[in-house]
């Protein structure tokens, strides 16, 4: 009887992603030293939807100013940082920001970040909207 | 009936030999890139939260040195995590162990700021700084590149993230990579401490 009752449940469920197309997980950041002007989120994104999407900017109201960034290697073990445009999301695929990679970049960040803090953060697609998410900040 | 306990007792002797030998004798493979350098390396006085701070001064423990700034959002805070974390894989051999974080961004890292920077990932970590003309003497003589560029507030510094790690002589041994896991870490430092 109890699994009759799961199906249905799972099925809004379902509908629902597939309404939206992506799904946003592990949305975390490090606990940022007071000293520590500036930090770092990181997410999964998922795409379930038939189209490509693209992740146009982020915002929180943690942070004085949120960038999209990107870590990249210069060579000879010199890391660098640049800003970019925006985050392709594959039509079926997924797309991890992480530690020395893509991450969003809290500039100017206004809150104390411990562990256990959730952070407040708007995704901005160009497809599928906004998207509010939390990111709980702890060691990954 | 002797005899061949001898004999089969050779024969299990040779085969530990043989097998288990290699794996006993073969010399400890650093993850780590290993420097030569027959002589102490370039000795540096910076300054920390509580006075100058000589590389000397940590002669007989193994030094971790760091370069980065407290402004660095991904790389940085990525690194000093996983060095708190091969510091608690080290357990009490860590005592054996002094992190070094030298700025590369002496105009806005005050030695106060870098102590309270450092200290939030392990207590027992040391942030160093100095005058432009010092940090660059330093990074010069240790190969490490940094280079600011405009950010939209503010600047950023590119710069080596590779970790070095400096023997209980003063010499430059090992560079670690940026990436390098905690456990490849401790067990690199635990070599050198031995």
């Amino acid at each position: 009887m109890k699994r009759i009752a799961v199906v249905p449940v799972l099925l809004v469920l379902l509908s629902a992603c597939a309404s939206q197309g992506l799904t946003v997980t592990d949305v975390w950041g490090r606990p940022s030293p007071s000293a520590a002007a500036n930090a770092a989120f990181y997410l999964t994104i998922e795409n379930h939807g038939g189209g490509a999407d693209l992740l146009v900017s982020a915002d929180s109201s943690a942070c004085g100013t949120t960038e999209l960034h990107e870590t990249y290697d210069k060579g000879s073990g010199v890391m660098g940082m640049r800003p970019v445009a925006g985050i392709d999301i594959p039509a079926g695929g997924s797309v991890t920001l992480q530690p020395g990679g893509i991450h969003l970049m809290c500039i100017d960040r206004l809150a104390d970040f411990a562990p256990g803090d959730h952070i407040p953060l708007t995704l901005k697609f160009q497809n599928a909207g906004t998207i509010e998410v939390d990111a709980t900040i702890g060691e990954s | 009936m002797k005899r061949f306990a001898i004999f089969a007792g050779s024969i299990l002797a040779l085969l530990l030999l043989v097998f288990v030998g290699p794996h006993v004798f073969r010399p400890y493979a650093f993850s780590g890139t290993v420097v030569p350098s027959p002589d102490p390396s370039y000795d540096f006085t910076l300054q920390s939260a509580s006075g100058p701070v000589s590389l000397s001064d940590f002669r007989g423990k193994v030094v971790v040195l760091y370069f980065g700034y407290t402004f660095c959002p991904d790389v940085c805070p990525t690194t000093m995590t996983e060095l708190a974390k091969t510091m608690k894989l080290l357990g009490s051999k860590a005592d054996n162990v002094q992190v070094v974080m030298v700025s590369v961004d002496p105009e806005r890292d005050t030695p106060d700021k870098l102590e309270e920077y450092v200290r939030a990932f392990d207590p027992a970590f040391i942030g160093l700084t100095g005058t432009p003309d010092q940090i660059a003497e330093v990074t010069a003589r240790y190969g490490v590149y940094y280079a600011r560029h405009e950010g939209s507030d503010g600047y950023l510094i590119d710069h080596t993230a590779t970790v070095m790690v400096v023997d209980t002589e003063g010499r430059l041994k090992l560079l670690e990579s940026f990436g390098t896991t905690p456990e490849d870490m401790a067990a690199d430092l635990s070599h050198l401490i031995d």
